[in-house]
């Protein structure tokens, strides 16, 4: 790790802590907002219990990821909301089960000796209930703090910025520096939190003025740092998102149209490491303004075609139908193609002689083969299989940046390799060649949401990009991030620089004035 | 004052009864002890006086009013309840426990801090060393005064006592009994206190009503239930402080011959 690369992942810090304190923040107060009152209500209400406790038990076992993905299609959004709702419901459930049973846990006599004396019962339980169950209460607010600070992390595969986009672009850059700040900051900030909670909870217990100045001066400083942090970033119209899926190469170039845009002079947002289908959906509502995507990935999986014309083809069909069905504009081809392909080996390939997947056919019942996540429920799979009558021993799922290590390491004997991937070479796998064309061209393609294709001054800065990146340029700029450690946005000003769409004397320059 | 008219209660729909047909009236000033085996329906009958606990039949009358229709919360605040088991707040001060019923009831802060003070001196505490503690860091005979200062604290003129001088050991108990019984004079108060020590009820009670397996058995005074019984139950309770009064009298003949 040097100095360089930690000060590179420091400058992100205010923004990412920014956005996911606010997250935070708001998802905790919701949730104690919602789950206390509905608390006390389960315990005045006792056929509510069992119900109330089940859903919010069940909610608690989906797995955040899960929860948060699930979010986008019920709620028809991306970032800030879906992100908020599941963390919300993923605090529920400490919050309200401790709350009920610190309510129910108050001594019999005590209840009692409140109701002898004469309290209504909504003075049994601000005087006598709430007090006596708050320890129990507070441990589960604590533990809500703790559950939601991590979870928040895993929010920003649904488009809300967070401090996960420090691990989840480390992941995928094999950038440990990243990966490691990400999971300090968050965990740093659970105990911050946790902490400021346990000494306000001292500070009542123990009716110290001390303690309690301290509680209230720490909530204000992370209430108010949350507000100046949020002040930069805070959005204007005029904002363009730019949107990015979970790989190195995607992020390059998203960084890439972000510079170019604050080199036009406007303000450019990145919502990295989304999911596919999520992007291209929230490409269609507006709430990603532009990302690159792929013609075949789009052929297959949105306009799910079967048939394969000619990679011109292809891509003329695609752009009128997208502008037709999505009124999404295809403002250009990049020039290079990032196909799907497989790859294994170089020194396998010669010693079976395998040259395309026809040769692999025949050796496939005795292989096993690895791929990102998507790949073996995407058409494309079904279409290779059924050409190549693919049988293989074992299928394995990777995080594409450990995919490529994998098949170098023997871990698996084949992978679903990105021909644009610079491991490729580095790590001296051979891609064998399709003769049967049942993998669509993945050319690479800018495209615009309804909105963004509206506003003249976002196309004249992206315009730049049509077909001006070939295929060694892009892996070049991805090798320089997967193989030399260097960050996506310094990947990015070179792949700007090679293509000579950036002056190096702007590089400076107060850029978003 | 206080006038319980052919009250039962049942806690399992008639079956039985933890309390049967009980008529029984309380003069104001009047210090009446309850008392009985433990099981038999003192503290039940007890909590139907301020409504803890709803009659199944009959009706109670408190100032010439049934309880039963006015609001329980005004008329368990005029009340003064000392709980079986003390019952004080573990998350209150010793103040906060004796001022519950004049906050509730609104007053100034200030006629509140008063008011804790007396009662703590009135019940042998020190407002000083006591007054900020919390129920855990005292004596069991200290939380039972506190117990006693919190009911007494709205100047209730009814005070409702269930086993108040339960957990103390016998000294203490006496202080305590004795101080309690001066105050009820001075201050005039009505007073049911649920007993099973049929000496406690002897040396404090005006009238004494004895109870049987949820059943009245019959009221007197200590004289009376010691002298002609109304009842073979009465006469028979009452068998153990006379034989025990009669040993020590002829401990205490025996010593003065002088041997
Ligand atoms: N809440 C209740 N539910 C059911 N049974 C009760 C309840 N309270 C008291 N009882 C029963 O009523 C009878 C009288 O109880 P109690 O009035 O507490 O007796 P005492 O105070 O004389 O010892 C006992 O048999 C007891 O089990
Ligand atoms: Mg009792």
């Amino acid at each position: 790790m040097t100095e360089a690369a930690l000060a590179d992942q420091l400058r992100l810090l205010p923004d990412y802590l920014g956005h996911h304190l606010t997250l935070t923040l708001v998802a905790l107060f919701s949730g104690i907002a919602v789950c206390l009152p509905l608390a006390i209500l389960v315990t005045r209400v006792k056929p509510l219990q069992w119900p109330v406790l089940t859903v919010a038990s069940v909610a608690q076992t989906i797995p955040g990821l899960a929860l948060l993905a699930l979010m986008v299609p019920l709620l028809g959004r991306i970032g800030f909301l879906p992100a908020f709702i599941a963390l919300l419901l993923y605090s529920m459930l400490p919050i309200l089960r401790n709350t009920v049973t610190g309510i129910l846990g108050v001594a019999p006599d005590i209840l009692e000796a409140a109701e002898g004396l004469g309290m209504t019962s909504r003075q049994r339980l601000f005087r006598v209930e709430l007090p006596l169950a708050a320890p129990v209460i507070i441990a589960g607010i604590r533990t809500a703090t703790v559950w939601v600070v991590g979870s928040a992390t895993l929010s920003t595969p649904v488009g809300a910025t967070s401090l996960g986009n420090y691990i989840f672009s480390g992941l995928q850059t094999q950038n440990s520096t990243a990966v490691l700040v990400g999971c300090a900051a968050a965990a740093a900030l659970a105990i911050v939190l946790d902490q400021l909670i346990r000494l306000g909870e001292l500070a009542v217990a123990g009716r110290s003025r001390t303690k309690g100045w301290l509680a209230g001066a720490g909530l204000l400083f992370i209430l108010l740092s949350t507000l100046i942090l949020q002040i930069p970033t805070a959005k204007g119209s005029n904002v363009v998102v730019v949107g990015a899926k979970p790989f190195t190469e995607q992020y390059v170039l998203a960084e890439a149209l972000a510079q170019r845009l604050t080199q036009a002079g406007l303000r450019a947002e990145n919502r990295s490491s989304m999911g596919s289908m999520i992007l291209f959906d929230a490409l269609t509502a507006g709430h990603v303004d532009c990302y690159v995507d792929y013609s075949g990935t789009i052929w297959a999986n949105v306009m799910k075609r079967q048939d394969l014309p000619p990679r011109a083809d292809l891509l003329e069909q695609m752009k009128n139908w997208l502008q037709r069905e999505h009124q999404v504009r295809v403002l250009g081809a990049l020039g290079f193609e990032n196909n799907y392909g497989l790859a294994v080996p170089k020194h396998k390939a010669e010693a079976l002689e395998l040259a395309s997947i026809q040769d692999l056919a025949r050796h496939a019942p005795h292989m096993t083969i690895g791929a990102d996540f998507e790949f073996f429920v995407r058409p494309e799979w079904k279409a290779l299989r059924e050409a190549y009558r693919l049988d293989f021993r074992e299928k394995r799922t990777f995080d594409p940046s450990l995919m490529y290590a994998a098949a170098r390491e023997g871990v698996v004997d084949v992978i679903s390799a990105y021909t644009t991937d610079g491991r490729i070479i580095e790590y001296d796998l051979a891609v064998l060649t399709d003769p049967l064309q049942a993998l669509p061209p993945y050319d690479a393609v800018l495209v615009l949401s309804p909105a963004a294709a509206r506003r003249a001054e976002l196309v004249s800065a992206l315009k730049g990009f049509d077909g001006i990146i070939d295929d060694g340029t892009m892996r070049a700029a991805n090798k320089r991030v997967d193989v030399d450690g260097e960050s996506p946005a310094r990947a990015a000003r070179f792949l700007l620089e090679a293509v000579g769409l950036s002056s190096p004397a702007k590089g400076g320059e107060g850029s978003d004035s | 004052m206080i006038c319980i008219q052919q009250v039962s209660k049942t806690f399992d729909q008639g079956r039985s009864f933890a309390v049967q047909e009980v008529d029984l009236e309380v003069g104001a000033g009047e210090f009446l002890v309850l008392l009985g085996e433990s099981g038999c329906g003192k503290t039940t009958l007890l909590k139907m006086i301020n409504r803890l606990v709803e009659p199944s039949r009959g009706r109670i009358l408190v100032e010439e009013r049934d309880v039963c229709r006015v609001d329980p919360v005004v008329l368990r605040r005029g009340i003064g309840y000392v709980f079986q088991g003390v019952g004080l707040f573990p998350h209150m001060t010793v103040a906060e426990n004796v001022a519950v019923v004049p906050r509730l009831l609104n007053w100034e802060p200030s006629a509140c801090r008063d008011r804790v003070d007396e009662l703590l001196r009135l019940t042998g505490l020190s407002p000083r060393t006591h007054r900020d503690r919390k129920p855990h860091e005292l004596s069991g005979g200290q939380r039972q005064r506190v117990g006693l200062a919190r009911a007494l604290a709205a100047r209730p003129r009814i005070m409702l006592m269930d086993e108040p001088f339960g957990a103390l050991d016998p000294m203490t108990r006496d202080g305590l009994q004795r101080e309690f019984k001066r105050l009820q004079q001075t201050l005039n108060l009505t007073v049911v206190m649920v007993t099973h020590d049929m000496t406690e009820a002897l040396l404090l009670a005006d009238r004494i009503a004895v109870m049987k397996q949820g059943v009245l058995v019959g009221t007197g005074s200590p004289g009376q239930v010691l002298r002609n019984p109304s009842h073979p139950y009465i006469a028979a309770l009452m068998e153990t402080p006379r034989r025990q009064a009669d040993q020590v009298e002829s401990i205490l003949r025996s010593g003065g011959e002088g041997k």
